[in-house]
């Protein structure tokens, strides 16, 4: 389902940072101040806004703007930052810009695949990139508007047919709406789903003629975690919750709640939001 | 492992996929058919667009009637049935109990 965000808006400005000038014909139809020379920088850079849109391929490149930029310049607005990155700039950059992206041992999409994310109505929803932290074992996926969203390795559990995802193998495919993860693929909308409660509510409310009673996103939940009426007990039986998904029960107990939240994995004042 | 249903090289060649993956909104059992950055998903038990965005008239009858072949249907409701066993599509409707 698209879900289209008033936070969208096109980049007032694109600034491609890159050696390869043949990259940019991909980047065509965003129509991108295109950077090859350190001695650009200076210049071109001064039309930046806070909406601006700065893609880079060469670190040199990256490295010469944050010491050209002066200090008084205004937010650079959202970097994306596709090649070694020394960690010790990343808090340089994230004070110089609205947003940053990067990835240290991940990737992003191809230069066609980005471009059709970043012209998407529904570009907040979909993913350009990932980078995994094996100490953590989490992933920091990258959004459209290049806002992160963080998920532990927990959160793809094996599939039915046995096949376990390979979090050395992490890459968004499919233009942003999935992520592969070796043989293992998972939807992005079920990412955001499980994940980002604002996703939800915003899907909520274009299910308008869905049923939006607590039952009914109790069912939604059960459903998404894979469990049965019977995995409740012996906390709560199976008719009990059967009569709680088919609406029949008006006032849900606080225990109750408690016993769905902690079996659902959820806060109790979550559970709706499903 | 995710399904990929085989289609024509024309539909390829125009970047229609057809797909169950292994992390899936369960809700209920459904295919999804991709396109760029667009997404239908297909319920596969009323065989219905789940969802009014982006428009279903925009994919293409010729992709539809593929899917919905009585042998590539029931091929895609036992992928399913095997990646979820715990959703099948011939399971719990919402009906029961």
């Amino acid at each position: 389902m698209a879900i289209k965000s008033k936070e969208i808006q096109k980049h007032s400005k694109m600034f491609l940072l890159d050696h390869a000038l043949k990259r940019q014909f991909h980047f065509a139809s965003l129509e991108p101040n295109v950077i090859s020379k350190k001695s650009q920088i200076g210049e071109l850079s001064q039309h930046a806004t806070k909406d601006s849109l700065w893609v880079s391929y060469a670190s040199d490149l990256t490295n010469a703007l944050m010491k050209n930029m002066p200090n008084s310049h205004s937010s650079l607005g959202l970097g994306l930052f596709i090649h070694p990155l020394d960690v010790n700039l990343i808090p340089v950059l994230s004070s110089r810009f609205r947003s940053i992206a990067y990835a240290a041992n991940g990737g992003f999409l191809c230069p066609e695949e980005l471009t059709e994310v970043f012209e998407a109505d529904n570009r907040d929803d979909l993913f350009i990139g990932c980078n995994v932290d094996v100490k953590t074992e989490t992933i920091t996926f990258w959004r459209g508007n290049l806002k992160p969203l963080t998920v532990a390795f927990n959160a793809f559990g094996i599939s039915g047919d046995g096949t376990k995802p390979n979090f050395e193998k992490c890459c968004v495919i499919d233009s942003g709406l999935t992520v592969q993860l070796g043989d293992y693929e998972a939807a992005v909308d079920a990412i955001l789903y499980e994940n980002d409660p604002e996703y939800r509510r915003r899907l909520s409310k274009l299910r308008l003629q869905e049923d939006q009673s607590f039952g009914a996103s109790l069912r939604r939940l059960r459903k998404q975690r894979g469990l049965r009426r019977e995995d409740f007990e012996p906390g709560l039986n199976s008719k009990t919750i059967a009569r709680i998904e088919q609406g029949k029960v008006k006032r849900i107990h606080v225990r109750t709640r408690n016993i769905l939240s902690q079996r659902l994995g959820v806060e109790p004042s979550e559970i709706e939001t499903f | 492992m995710a399904f990929n249903f085989p289609l024509s090289s024309s539909l390829k060649k125009a970047r229609w996929k057809v797909k169950i993956r292994d992390r899936e909104r369960c809700e209920p059992p459904h295919v999804t058919i991709i396109k760029g950055t667009d997404a239908w998903r297909i319920d596969l038990r009323t065989r219905e667009f789940m969802d009014d965005s982006p428009d279903p008239a925009l994919v293409p009858k010729e992709l539809l009637n593929l899917i919905f072949e009585e042998k590539a249907l029931r091929q895609i409701c036992e992928q399913w049935d095997k990646m979820y066993p715990n959703d099948k599509v011939s399971g719990d409707s919402g009906n029961e109990e």
